[in-house]
């Protein structure tokens, strides 16, 4: 009881520090995360029979969680709200948003609790429902309370689809990829270079992204295979090299002339005169550091051409292509090859005794990995319009590993939270953080400081937690290492190794007892 | 089935197999004895193809199996249980044994030989679902043992299967080695444990410094005044 009481409050804290940053319709939003979040911890420790026990259960966490939250909320609105600055929302919006977000929260914690006394296959059932709604209903929410928050989780999906396909190379494989980012980029460049008037060509959208995942799937090939003789620290530091190299090709590929290699560089080395046969001659094919753009964006019959101020519909594009991504990465890693990946994973030697031939399945771990960034980067490049070199830096491959291990590395589901957290946490929080900030310092000590101008603009620049966003995900990392080493939601195997031989062994006893 | 002739195989500059020339005929246990260093596991993983032999030949029938890659080795139907074991630790049991039959499709026929291999160790069935890598000592031989069956070979390589066992552990062990014998196995046998050895295979061999120095069959070696002193611990 005492367990649930803590989590409760934690998650309200949670939530009300969300409601504290944006204030106003946000609660809708902090409300009904925080539902799903208690409601699924709920669901998880429910001991419950009967659908009663599941209400009784329920009850206080979600009453404890409710009332913080709206205190917390109010709060907000009357002292918070002046304090830094903005104008309290009117009592009534106000009202409404709070019902709603307390109402959401209430009502998916009950749901998700209750749904522990459904038979196993109706559980999984419902949670689909369930989420299929909340998936949904998102961007509807979003643009109803005016929150615009869905530009963003644009980004963190398309991020989330990097942490997917990296998760094959890095948790499935176990091979330390540090230059993912480079995938990201060779997708990114296909689209611009197909469907751009760089070189005058406009291919569609829909065909482009499958060419973009197929030449990221191939250069995953090609950049896999000098890595293949490589454990360990090697692999890393040649995959970090390439995620260095290709963002620079990129930006160099400003002059390309290809010419045909006999007739213009061996024979006049004879001086033998004959005509050279050029292909390409100076060719700008990247644009350098001004990057790619327009590109072209996907049309749909009844939708028409996407637009950039209407992101819902590429909302609903990302959720496909991740849809389509899990569903495919699931089907690897259940199949000979996924079996296949694990066993290198774990014993390269062992596994090339079981008839596993090593090149061949790393080599694919490469490629199945990079295609799904080339899905990514295709999507990016259209959404964004223009790509640039400098977009595609290490700190890409960085946050995308970051992710995978926040999540859990090797677990799909886990990935796609630790994608959603550490995305949100960059895209959203963060600026709503430094917005907050400057309101408080400025309605609090700024004009204090008044007297001393230098003072006052250091504290006005530094207290801007944007510039510390690297010192904040090497935080959380270590952080997570230090107590949750196996990620948000771990895969049962990589639970199993992190966890101390004593606790397996009292682990084997139990069972032994129950048996 | 299994010939090698004249082999020599090489770590960087140490020349660790100086000629080895042996062979298997189906259907027979046949022991590679020696001493700590002697080259029984260089032997066992050249054949298995993680080591290239410098000269020499390793036929399968008419296949020349030193010109493979490991893992087509071992789709030639050559399985071994490892010196170390070298079970996959986070798999269980169960899937351990399934890797083992990686290599084969014929689903029912992987059914029965996991039957089989619960059959031969039922240590191994009451631990299905646990840890590789948080089995006994004991368990894991039987695991690696299991894991090798699993791709029903034609020749099985032992590496010392009764290092670091209890005496009645070796008992099972090798009783087992029999049991799968007469179920139609090929089987080579490395082992320091030579009494144990001899008593169970039809030929042995002899291996000191890379180099064979003796061959036999099995009782006559047992006989035998150096392998008495060298090996048995008799004076
Ligand atoms: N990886 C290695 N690198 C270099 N030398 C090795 C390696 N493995 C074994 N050796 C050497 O090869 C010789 C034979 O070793 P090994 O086949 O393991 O002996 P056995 O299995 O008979 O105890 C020994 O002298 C050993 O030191
Ligand atoms: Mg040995």
């Amino acid at each position: 009881m005492n367990k649930h009481i803590k989590t409760s409050i934690s998650i309200a804290l949670a939530a009300g520090f969300v409601a504290f940053l944006f204030g106003g319709w946000a609660i809708v939003v902090a409300g009904g995360i925080a539902g799903l979040g208690l409601g699924y911890y709920l669901f998880g420790q429910s001991k419950a029979q009967k659908w009663q026990d599941s209400i009784k259960e329920a009850l206080l966490p979600t009453l404890i969680t409710a009332v913080i939250l709206l205190a917390l909320s109010i709060f907000q609105n009357y002292y918070v709200a002046a304090a830094i600055g903005k104008k309290p929302i009117p009592f009534n919006t106000m009202l409404q948003a709070n019902a709603t977000g307390i109402g959401g929260l209430i009502f998916f914690s009950f749901a998700l609790t209750l749904m522990h006394i459904l038979p196993l296959r109706w559980q999984r059932i419902a949670q689909i429902v369930l989420l299929t709604f909340v998936v949904i209903s998102f961007p509807f929410i979003d643009k109803f309370t005016g929150l615009r928050w869905t530009a963003q989780v644009i980004f963190a999906l398309i991020f989330t689809i990097l942490a997917l396909g990296l998760n094959i190379v890095v948790g499935f494989a176990g091979l330390l990829d540090l230059g993912y980012a480079a995938f990201f980029a060779i997708g990114a460049y296909t689209t611009g270079i197909l469907s751009s008037p760089q070189h005058g060509i406009f291919l569609n959208f829909w065909l482009v992204i499958w060419i973009a995942a197929g030449v990221a799937g191939i250069f995953g090939l090609i950049l896999g295979a000098p890595t293949l003789p490589l454990r360990g620290d090697y692999l890393a530091i040649v995959t970090l090299g390439f995620g260095e190299i290709v963002p620079v090709l990129f930006k160099n590929l400003i002059k390309v002339t290809i010419q045909e290699p006999f007739t213009c560089w061996i024979l006049p080395l004879f001086r033998i005169q004959t005509s050279c046969i050029t292909f390409m001659q100076d060719v700008d094919l990247t644009a350098g550091e001004k990057g790619i753009s327009p590109i072209g964006r996907p049309i749909l019959p009844i939708i028409g051409e996407f637009q950039s101020n209407n992101p819902i519909p590429w909302y609903f594009l990302i959720i496909a292509i991740i849809l389509l991504s899990v569903f495919l990465i699931q089907r690897l890693r259940d199949s000979r090859m996924g079996r296949a990946w694990m066993a290198i994973r774990e014993d390269e030697l062992a596994a090339s005794q079981m008839g596993i031939d090593p090149v061949r399945t790393k080599l694919l771990a490469f490629a199945m990995g990079a295609t799904f960034s080339g899905f990514a980067g295709a999507f990016y490049g259209a959404y964004v319009r223009g790509i640039f070199p400098s977009v595609f830096d290490f700190s890409v491959s960085i946050i995308v590993l970051c992710m995978v291990i926040l999540g859990g590395l090797g677990n799909i589901n886990g990935v796609i939270v630790g994608g959603m957290v550490i995305m949100s946490a960059d895209r959203l929080f963060l600026p709503a953080l430094k917005d907050f900030l400057a309101g408080l310092l400025k309605a609090t000590i700024l004009p204090a400081l008044s007297s001393n101008p230098t003072l006052r603009a250091a504290v006005e620049q530094n207290a801007n937690p944007i510039l510390y966003r690297f010192l904040l995900f090497g935080l959380t990392l270590v952080i997570m290492m230090a107590v949750r080493p196996e990620g948000l939601i771990p895969s049962a195997q990589r639970k199993a190794e992190l966890r101390s031989d004593e606790e397996i062994a009292a682990d084997q006893a139990a069972a032994e007892a129950q048996a | 089935m299994l010939e090698l002739t004249d082999v020599h195989t090489y770590y960087g500059n140490i020349h660790a197999l100086k000629g080895i020339s042996l062979k298997v005929d189906d259907g027979e246990i046949v022991t590679l004895i020696g001493s700590n260093g002697a080259g029984k596991t260089t032997t066992l993983r050249t054949i298995q193809g993680l080591l290239r032999p410098r000269s020499g030949s390793i036929k399968l029938d008419d296949l020349e199996l030193h010109k493979l890659p490991s893992h087509q080795v071992a789709a030639k139907g050559i399985a071994q249980s490892p010196e170390g074991r070298m079970i996959f630790p986070r798999m269980s049991v169960l899937e351990n044994l399934e890797m083992g039959a990686y290599a084969r499709t014929d689903k029912d026929g992987i059914q029965q030989d996991l039957e089989r291999v619960f059959g031969l160790f039922p240590r191994l069935k009451e631990r299905i679902k646990q840890k590789g890598g948080t089995l006994s000592g004991g368990e894991q031989q039987m695991l690696a043992m299991g894991r090798a069956l699993m791709a029903r070979p034609r020749i099985l390589l032992l590496d010392e299967p009764s290092m670091g066992l209890s005496p009645i552990l070796v008992d099972l062990i090798f009783d087992t080695i029999v049991a799968i014998n007469k179920e139609g196995t090929t089987i080579l046998l490395v082992e320091q444990n030579a009494l144990m050895a001899l008593s169970i295979a039809h030929r042995g061999y002899v291996i000191q410094t890379g180099e064979i120095i003796l061959t036999d069959n099995a009782a006559k070696l047992q006989e035998n005044e150096m392998v008495q002193k060298s090996y048995l611990g008799v004076e």
